[in-house]
């Protein structure tokens, strides 16, 4: 079947719009980091000047940067992975696969966690780690996120494990596997697209978390968000440093993006065409 | 060692309030063909789940060769099973699915790649090693799941419904090669079926399933012969046999105001489900009128659908019957082919 002229040319558009919408302020930010703050404080704005990668000097080597903050970023995010994948994944299992009484209610127990404003939790927290004196460390940070992605990781893995007949794992019981090995051999190799969509979820909300970062942290625990933060103070706004360590911060998160596009999307739409196809 | 008698002492199975097997009595002798045949919910796959060690029965114990194995690991009874499914792995290629079960006990390399050879070669799938399931055809991925279990030796086969996927012309060679590939073997094999030819046409005893009992055993042609109800009759044979509610005294069989010969003889006056196969009503010159409200043409038989007071009576009859649709005709019985049943009971009263 061949669409109209007319409807592949408003598809486009609205493709169009929504693409600009997106990218605009990512190009933006690109641009801006290369000029000098002169020049971004140039009205009206010009796109003509001479770029310098000072500022990306400054960000990363010089004396305001952000390399320990991005260590501390990468430390926080990969602790909260790995953590949340150890617990997630045999959660999800037993999820799936017993049946437990009040599955459904403690499942959207889980969804409902995703919907609260964690403005609310701060208070909470901030005391909470206070009491066992886990502030402005890694493993408070790292229990902090858990809270958040756990549940999440769980909800997500879920649909992943369903996809798996009951049989299939039978049938590996039956050749002698065992439960363990029907697990590891049979069950795991099959939902590899689903962790790799989790992780990368997990990585990347912890990676990007800025309220309980600037909050529950300090000296010891910056990471890259609060430190870009700090850019903006109360004399004066360094932009284009802001937007060197702006982009500087959302390099990996695009190359992840771009690297793992298949599974993103399979993963977003896994819930809705439930059963459509595993591979 | 590899025997392969089975026996089932007294086997219930629960699921909450609901009872699906209600104690199963069963022998199944080393290296026989053994079907398990019922319509569905009667609680074959149930039955095999529990020999195969994948469901506990809530009551009975299950021996294979005089051990008890009621509590045994599925992966230590020696059974080797073909889901209805296939249950192939879709990660893993044809190659790897049927060395799978060998690589779990960690049999040498070299070994276990004859061994595949072997098996893919026995159901002739030596050519689609290296596929992934999913691109294999529903005949060849059934015989993927057949090469791996196959591949070991094991004391026993389970095969779940393994045709019902295939197509009705495959389904028919593969019956055959099935049957084959059995004999050459010579492992006792459990087969669950609701499709009574395959049952009749590829088992050496079966065993008739109702709501959750065992209602017959024996081989397919005494079952045939010799239905133990009303339900098996009724189940068994195609088209089914004709059950026609009657009295029965002194070898006369009473259908309203008709009378039927039987070579029956059982004592006294009672009233009866009279038995007739389609294949033993006689179309003649007398006997019970009724009108032929239908009539198939097979090719090499017809199929009568006759009326009488209300009721259907379904005929099969040689090619040479010239009456058409609509027409009277007399019908009777061949009377040593009549089943007799008790009207309450719809057991079995003649022999
Ligand atoms: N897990 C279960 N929970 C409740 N009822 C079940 C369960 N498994 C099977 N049954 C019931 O047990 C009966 C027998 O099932 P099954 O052995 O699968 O029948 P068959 O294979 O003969 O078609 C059916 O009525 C089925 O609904
Ligand atoms: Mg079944």
């Amino acid at each position: 079947m061949k669409r109209s002229g007319i409807a592949t040319a408003s598809l486009l558009g609205v493709a169009g719009v929504f693409l600009t919408l997106w990218t605009f302020p990512v190009l933006w930010a690109l641009l801006t980091s290369f000029k000098s703050e002169r020049d971004v404080l140039a009205y009206p704005p010009t796109l003509i000047f001479t770029p310098t990668l000072g500022n990306y000097r400054d960000v990363l080597f010089g004396a305001t940067t952000i390399l320990p903050n991005l260590i501390s970023s990468f430390v926080v995010a990969t602790f909260t992975t790995v953590l949340t994948m150890l617990l997630a994944i045999p959660a999800a299992y037993a999820l799936a696969r017993l049946n437990l009484p009040g599955k459904r209610a403690g499942g959207f127990y889980i969804l409902a966690t995703q919907m609260l404003p964690p403005v609310g939790l701060i208070i909470p927290y901030f005391l909470f780690l206070q009491k066992i004196g886990w502030l402005d460390s890694y493993k408070g940070m790292t229990l902090i996120y858990l809270t958040f992605s756990l549940p999440f990781a769980i909800w997500l893995l879920v649909s992943y494990f369903e996809d798996i007949p009951r049989e299939m794992e039978e049938a590996a019981l039956i050749d002698r596997a065992g439960r363990m090995r029907a697990f590891l051999y049979v069950v795991l190799p099959q939902v590899r697209g689903g962790i790799a969509v989790t992780v990368i979820f997990v990585f990347l909300n912890a990676w990007n978390e800025f309220l309980f970062a600037v909050v529950l942290g300090g000296n010891n625990v910056r990471q890259v968000t609060v430190a870009m933060f700090n850019f903006i103070s109360v004399e004066q706004t360094l932009w284009a440093k802001l937007a060197a360590a702006a982009i500087v911060t959302m390099a990996p998160v695009i190359l992840l993006g771009l690297f793992a596009q298949r599974h993103i999307v399979k993963g977003l739409t896994v819930g809705a065409v439930k059963g459509g196809g595993r591979r | 060692m590899s025997n392969g008698r089975v026996s089932l002492k007294k086997i219930v199975k629960r699921h909450g309030a609901f009872t699906a097997l209600h104690g199963i009595d069963l022998d199944i002798e080393p290296g026989e063909f053994f079907a398990l045949l019922g319509p569905s919910g009667s609680g074959k796959t149930t039955t095999l789940r529990i020999v195969a060690g994948l469901e506990e029965a809530s009551e009975g114990r299950v021996f294979l060769d005089s051990t008890d194995i009621t509590n045994t690991e599925p992966g230590d009874r020696d059974v080797a099973m073909v889901f209805q499914s296939y249950a192939l792995y879709p990660h893993m290629n044809v190659r790897q699915n049927i060395a799978f079960p060998m690589r779990m006990v960690g049999m040498p390399k070299g070994e276990i790649d004859a061994a595949v050879q072997d098996a893919a070669k026995k159901v002739h799938i030596e050519h689609l090693l290296d596929r992934k399931p999913g691109q294999l055809s529903g005949g060849q991925q059934q015989r993927c799941a057949l090469a791996r279990a196959i591949v070991r030796k094991p004391r026993l086969f389970l095969l779940d419904e393994p045709l019902s996927n295939l197509d009705a012309k495959l389904r028919l060679e593969t019956r055959g090669e099935l049957k084959k590939l059995q004999r050459s073997l010579g492992v006792t094999t459990i087969y669950v079926t609701h499709d009574q030819e395959e049952a009749m046409t590829i088992a050496d005893r079966m065993a008739v399933f109702m709501d959750g009992q065992i209602v017959q055993v024996g081989s397919p042609k005494f079952v045939f012969d010799n239905p133990a109800t009303a339900d098996v009759a009724n189940f068994i044979g195609s088209p089914p046999m004709n059950l026609i509610p009657a009295s029965y005294a002194d070898g006369r069989i009473r259908i309203g105001a008709h009378e039927l010969q039987t070579s029956c003889r059982v004592g006294g006056e009672r009233n009866v489900i009279a038995g007739i196969r389609p294949s033993s009503v006689r179309i003649g010159p007398s006997g019970i009128p009724a009108r032929i409200d239908l009539i198939e043409n097979l090719g090499d038989a017809l199929l009568l659908d006759l009326s009488l007071d209300q009721m259907t009576i379904r005929a099969r009859t040689g090619t040479e019957v010239t009456s058409r649709e609509g027409e009277s005709v007399f019908f009777s019985a061949d009377p040593t082919a009549v089943h007799l049943f008790d009207a309450v009971t719809r057991v079995r009263i003649n022999d």
